[in-house]
């Protein structure tokens, strides 16, 4: 029992320790030390530099070894947050001045930091001390001197590190521009032809001072990663310098500058000489199959954004190549045939950084898998070989495995591409599931019928705008009427016309045969008055005679009205009987010729 | 009891109402005669008319019947009948999820999928009476204004807003009739169902479908229609072997 509770405690306690170290270990922090200078004299200090660089806020100092060797003292720090992504990356940068004690070579090493239980070293560097009071390598003191022995006023000398590289081998040139007289602005810089180079800037250094032969000389350095991309014999060609140094030029001498106040200093231009390259090619003894031309030293992970997924769902896993050297010649991995995956490109990125004039930096592959069935599946280490040039051979780095765990979706499930049948599963089994019949067979109607094209919604949609059609029609009718009185009396003439004739034969009799002839003669008139928008009285039988004239295609209207109108004025003024049958003949006529007048155009 | 259920069902083929054979047929589907209640269920579809419960018992009688294309196509029709019915949903969904092969890698439109989520639960007629009501709404306020001659502020900012909602409800009610009934949708109702790569038996087998699953028809040419899978796969398929929802 109580090795049970034992075991219990074991794993209860040990595991959330390990799952801890495995999360530390995900915290990649990276120590990188770097001194300004590789050599010095023992009146001379060099800055040494510790960058800490990790994806946490919370970097811790670095623990320092014992410098017996030099004094040192703290220069203080800097740091340096970013997030992106919600990713924080974050550097601190510790500076220490070293004044050397003792001459001699010291390499400088064991520097480190501890971060959560783990220590992370730094590279090593080398600093050497010279015994004399300033330190100059006898390539720069000849340099320094001219040909009759005495020191230049300035001088620039371009150096490699290295001039038998391999292929594809980073190279760092340096230019140093050197100045024992004071020099105003910038100096203006061509740069040297590196053609069968892929170069990279890496940088000015700040300007120091250093003595050579006894003089302080400002230095200017600037440095460039430099890869060749072919073997054989290259050249890095001469690189110039143009700058402004004190002291007054005879030719440019101002006649107004009588104190020399305003000179302008002398232009002055100085070359490097070009360096040869012996390039290398790499060694084919011991060449793997899978290399595919990256050189420097690196590492690879692979790691997945999920571990339990169901089948068709995809994960995606990432591949990631970090390390030194010319990092955009990285190439893909490559994967083995997956039987158990469909595997798609999803996107690669890089980030090219420049550590301790280095270059060097990540490239990130990032692949879908998409298992294809269910169960514990694999995906295989890869593998990723470049040459060392330090060792001079060829090494082969391993992801670890990722093993995923693949669920059955529920239901079931499989794509055409997938033949993945689920256990036999019949309908009748699980018939009851499904919900009961209804009773009522509900309002039927014909098949495929629609309510849109139904004559009632037709006439439902179609009633509101026949109806504003009308109620429009109507108010622009009324309105004309009221304010145009010769169209309201065009129209209502027929009205008033109708209106007389009628009251013209209420009033017909024996003895008013005179009004009632009168009456109709006037609805005749006015009817015509009416629809020229004139005046009734005082129209006489030749005025309408013209007023009609030339307006109708009836040629016999005219004569007919005329007529009729002498004949009312003779039963007007010379009364005689009048008879029913008069009466009607009369106001048939009347209404004729009114019906024969509307035919008229009058406008 | 069966014996005498048949004897009605016989009877019943004479001169019956819809109501009496749609009773009739629930009496056989109780007796699991599933067969003979589906067809008594077809002869009332026959005489032309249709309603969103004779769809729905016709797809449970042949989902009982172990056929599951014509049962998912029957429910689809009662669906497109009545949308907000939840019994024709769930055994809709249910039947589905019988289907034994599913369309891998389909891509869904956002908008589209938006709108017929939107629209899902509303029956065509729905919508067609609510555009309705905001036409005639529109032109009442368009006679106060022009037939009348009314002028305010108030009267503007209802034309305004109804024009809005009729153009809003005739878009949804366009989208609704486009996709339920321009749209010629098919179901796979063969047991097997060769997909080809042309309209021929010469052509070759691109994949094989499976009953239930629901297809676009794009054209056709002979005995055959082309089809268009939910993961835009396309493949020509013998038209006997679907069923036009």
């Amino acid at each position: 029992m109580r090795l049970l509770a034992s075991i219990y405690l074991l794993v209860i306690l040990g595991l959330p320790a390990l799952l801890s170290q495995e999360l530390a270990a995900q915290d990649d922090i990276q120590v990188v030390v770097s001194i300004d200078r590789d050599t010095i004299g023992m009146d001379e200090q060099a800055t040494l530099q510790v960058e800490i660089i990790g994806e946490t806020q919370n970097l811790p100092a670095p623990q320092m070894p014992t410098l017996s060797m030099f004094e040192v003292y703290s220069q203080g720090r800097s740091s340096n947050i970013s997030i992106v992504n919600g990713k924080v990356s974050a550097s601190v940068t510790y500076r220490y001045l070293l004044l050397p004690l003792k001459p001699g070579t010291f390499p400088i090493s064991r520097i480190a930091v501890v971060h959560q239980n783990k220590r992370y070293e730094g590279n090593a560097v080398q600093l050497t001390v010279a015994s004399s009071g300033r330190a100059t390598s006898p390539k720069l003191d000849q340099r320094a001197t001219d040909s009759q022995g005495k020191t230049r006023d300035y001088f620039m000398e371009a150096v490699v590190d290295n001039k038998h590289p391999f292929v594809n081998q980073q190279v760092t040139l340096t230019l140093r521009i050197c100045f024992a007289v004071q020099h105003y602005g910038s100096p203006e810089l061509q740069e040297p032809t590196m053609t069968g180079f892929w170069t990279e800037v890496l940088g000015n250094k700040a300007p120091y001072y250093q003595t050579i032969k006894g003089r302080t000389y400002k230095v200017i350095e600037r440095k460039y990663a430099l890869f060749p991309t072919q073997t054989g014999k290259l050249t890095i060609g001469r690189s110039a310098i143009t700058a402004t140094i004190a002291g007054r030029s005879r030719r440019s001498r101002d006649p107004f500058d009588v104190f020399g106040l305003f000179g302008r200093g002398q232009e002055i231009t100085m070359r490097s000489r070009p360096i040869e390259i012996d390039v290398k090619p790499l060694p084919t003894a011991g060449r793997p199959k899978d290399f595919t031309g990256t050189i420097g030293e690196f590492s690879i992970s692979a790691s997945a954004n999920k571990t339990e997924i169901e089948v068709n769902q995809p994960v995606s896993v990432t591949f990631k190549i970090s390390g030194v050297g010319n990092i955009k010649s990285v190439a893909e991995p490559t994967l083995p045939e997956l039987d158990d995956f469909r595997v798609y490109r999803a996107s690669s990125s890089e980030n090219i950084s420049k550590l301790k004039d280095r270059i060097g930096g990540t490239k990130v592959f990032e692949e879908v898998f998409i298992p294809k069935k269910p169960g514990r599946l694999m995906i295989p280490s890869v593998s990723f070989t470049y040459f060392d040039p330090y060792k001079q051979q060829y090494q082969t780095v391993r992801t670890r495995t990722i093993t995923l765990n693949v669920r059955k979706p529920e239901g079931y499930v499989a794509g055409p591409e997938v033949p993945y049948i689920v256990p036999d599963m019949t309908i009748g089994s699980r018939a009851s599931d499904i919900r009961y019949i209804k009773e009522k067979i509900g309002k039927l109607r014909p098949v495929g019928q629609l309510i849109i094209f139904s004559p009632v919604y037709l006439v439902v949609n179609a009633l509101p705008v026949l109806v504003m059609i009308g109620m429009v029609v109507a108010r622009r009718r009324r309105e004309r009427l009221a304010a145009d009185v010769g169209y309201a009396r065009s129209r209502a003439a027929w009205r008033e016309a109708r209106r007389r004739l009628a009251r013209a034969k209420s009033i017909a009799s024996v003895d008013k045969a005179s009004e009632f002839h009168a009456e109709i003669s006037l609805a005749l008139i006015s009817y015509i008055a009416d629809k020229l928008n004139i005046s009734p009285y005082g129209l006489t039988s030749e005025r309408l005679a013209e007023l009609l004239a030339g307006r109708s295609d009836d040629e016999e209207l005219v004569p007919d009205m005329l007529r009729f109108l002498q004949e009312c004025d003779f039963a007007r003024f010379a009364p005689s009987t009048i008879t029913d049958e008069k009466i009607d003949r009369a106001l048939k006529m009347a209404e004729e010729i009114m019906v024969r007048i509307g035919g008229v155009k009058f406008v | 009891m069966i014996a005498l259920l048949i004897v009605s069902f016989l009877s019943a083929t004479c001169l019956a109402t819809p109501e009496e054979d749609f009773r009739a047929a629930n009496e056989l589907y109780e007796a699991r005669e599933y067969s003979k209640a589906i067809d008594l269920y077809l002869r009332i579809l026959d005489q032309g008319e249709e309603s969103p419960a004779l769809y729905f018992n016709l797809g449970n009688a042949y989902f009982k019947n172990g056929d599951l294309g014509h049962a998912i196509l029957y429910y689809l029709r009662a669906r497109r009948l009545d949308p907000a019915d939840n019994d024709i949903v769930s055994n809709l969904e249910f039947a589905r999820s019988f289907t034994r092969v599913q369309m891998a890698g389909v891509q869904i439109n956002p908008i589209k999928s938006f709108l017929e989520s939107a629209v899902e639960p509303y029956r065509l007629n729905t919508l067609a009476w609510i555009s309705s009501l905001a036409f005639v709404l529109l032109f009442c306020l368009l006679i106060l204004r022009f037939g009348v001659g009314l002028r305010n502020s108030a009267l503007r900012a209802g034309i305004i807003t109804t024009l809005v909602l009729l153009l809003v409800f005739s878009f949804v009610t366009s989208f609704k009739y486009r996709h339920d009934y321009l749209t010629s949708r098919a179901v796979l109702v063969a047991e097997d169902c060769p997909v080809r790569t042309g309209p021929s038996e010469q052509s070759d087998i691109e994949l094989e479908a499976a009953p239930g699953l629901v297809v676009e028809i794009l054209s056709e040419s002979g005995d055959y229609f082309n089809v268009l899978f939910q993961n835009k796969r396309r493949g020509w398929i013998r038209k006997e072997l679907i069923a036009v929802v």
